[in-house]
């Protein structure tokens, strides 16, 4: 199999691995909001339960919650495992990352001093305009390393698809690796991902900036 | 100043913690790179973990089969130890050069293209062939009735690689292919309905079929192929050394006594050894 053959074949399964990657942000961005906000929560209940959610997404591997999503309604409930294995990739890809987005956005809005609040309060505005005009827009330009840092290792973190069968481009790689006894599709794969990740990269650098008005 | 104290003491803590994982960690490569042919040696045989009935987790937590069984029977007659490692199958033959393991023992389907790359191979032991399993109330009697179905199979075995080459035609009626990193994995999707059938190696669809109601296995037998045990290019003593082992399990009657453990199904039927 000549080099060429390799990548065209890898390539055809990189349109799944930005399926998980793309539908995976969509998703897990919002999502992380909604979580970040019951977290903040001023009812303890909700907060702490929150928070223990947060705590076992985070301290269980993202791989047993892909083995979780797709296989556990069969073994627990009876229940068919989905033919179209993009649905159950992309809920635990999407619960997981929020968890971590959650935090993220805790970690921002909480770093906007009292005194704002306070000014905004003087001045008329009403809470849900306050966090939406004021925090919020600072928050965002606050936060945007951390989302870089998360949104390379999702990148990379879609290889884990295959766990639970669902071939995206390293499944491919690593079929190619065994039919011909090379590690030519590892170097590849290699390649792929990181120029995947250079122009996410370049792209969130690019919005880091246009949010830089002020300087 | 009791904060300092504190860091301090985390910060000795973590570095023991490294020191001991390390320590732990290089005993374990050090033990395969003895290449050294003296008595009590330790031989270590790569295994999929997952592939009954020639190597998987007993039922007493220990990997157990067919062909661990005989290493073991083999390591005791040459008076070595017998260690296991778990291959990660479709890394196999990179795990194999990196020197994790001596051989790979575990059902290995004998390809033109793994002597091509110098591996040295052992004589033939065992006929195989693939067969489709599908559910008991499938319909399917054949493999024509998989047109527009999907089918499972385990990445990089020899049935993965058959739907690539001499099988191409018969996957290309196929709605898809559903590659998995085992073959429990393709059973589970199997009868979770994710797939409609699964394309397995004989004994391996027989030892699962025996254990499991409601699978069928199709008479067809897709692809005839041989199992041998790998190793690296230039261990060619090693090969012969087992391969004499063995041999002499054969004539001793070791070799029957382990072929006809009930938990192995019908794999005695196939063994070449056992033939002559």
């Amino acid at each position: 199999m000549s080099l060429w053959t390799m990548i065209v074949s890898m390539a055809e399964g990189l349109e799944r691995t930005c399926a998980i990657f793309f539908l995976t942000l969509i998703f897990s961005l919002p999502l992380g909001m909604c979580v970040a906000l019951l977290r903040m929560s001023k009812n303890k209940v909700v907060a702490n339960a929150t928070r223990f959610v947060i705590s076992v997404l985070r301290g269980t591997p993202l791989m047993l919650q892909l083995l979780a999503v797709t296989y556990g309604p069969y073994y627990l409930f009876g229940i068919g495992v989905a033919r179209n294995k993009l649905i159950p990739v992309v809920i635990a890809f999407a619960i997981n990352y929020a968890a971590y987005f959650a935090e993220i956005y805790r970690g921002g809005i909480e770093s906007i001093p009292l005194g704002q609040y306070e000014a905004a309060n003087v001045l008329g505005y009403t809470k849900t305009q306050t966090f939406i005009r004021i925090i919020l827009p600072q928050v965002v330009k606050r936060i945007m390393p951390s989302v870089t840092n998360e949104v390379v290792t999702l990148v990379k973190d879609t290889s884990l698809a295959f766990t639970v069968s669902y071939q995206e481009m390293f499944t491919i790689g690593k079929q190619i690796a065994n039919s011909q006894t090379s590690f030519m599709p590892f170097v590849v794969a290699g390649v792929f991902y990181f120029v995947f990740n250079a122009i996410v990269d370049y792209g969130m650098g690019r919005i880091e900036n246009r949010l830089d008005y002020y300087n | 100043m009791k904060k300092r104290l504190t860091a301090l003491v985390l910060a000795f803590a973590m570095i023991f913690t490294m020191t001991v994982l390390t320590a732990c960690g290089g005993n374990q490569g050090d033990q395969a790179d003895q290449g050294d042919q003296s008595e009590g040696r330790t031989f270590v045989m790569g295994i999929d973990p997952e592939y009954p009935p020639f190597s998987y987790l007993g039922d007493n937590g220990e990997y157990t089969g067919f062909d661990v069984d005989v290493a073991r029977a083999v390591c005791d007659k040459l008076g070595w130890q017998l260690e296991i490692f778990e291959l990660n199958w479709d890394n196999r033959y990179i795990q194999l050069d990196n020197n994790e393991c001596d051989c790979v023992w575990s059902g290995m389907t004998i390809l033109e293209s793994t002597k091509e790359e110098g591996y040295v191979l052992s004589a033939p032991y065992f006929d195989n062939s693939q067969v489709l399993m599908v559910k008991a109330d499938s319909g399917i009697a054949s493999s024509a009735d998989l047109a527009g179905k999907d089918v499972g199979v385990q990445l990089g075995t020899s049935g993965d690689i058959l739907l690539g080459e001499d099988l191409a035609e018969l996957a290309g009626t196929f709605n898809s292919v559903v590659r998995s990193d085992s073959f429990l994995k393709c059973f589970t999707e199997l009868d979770g309905g994710a797939v409609d059938a699964v394309l397995v190696d004989a004994p391996v669809a027989a030892s699962y079929a025996a254990e499991h109601d409601g699978f069928v296995i199709l008479d067809e037998k897709l692809g005839g192929e041989q199992y041998g045990i790998c190793f690296r290019s230039g261990d060619q003593e090693l090969c012969d050394e087992v391969e004499g082992a063995i041999q002499e399990l054969v004539a001793d009657g070791t070799y029957k006594q382990i072929a006809e453990k009930e938990e192995y199904g019908e794999i005695i039927n196939s063994l070449i050894f056992l033939q002559q």
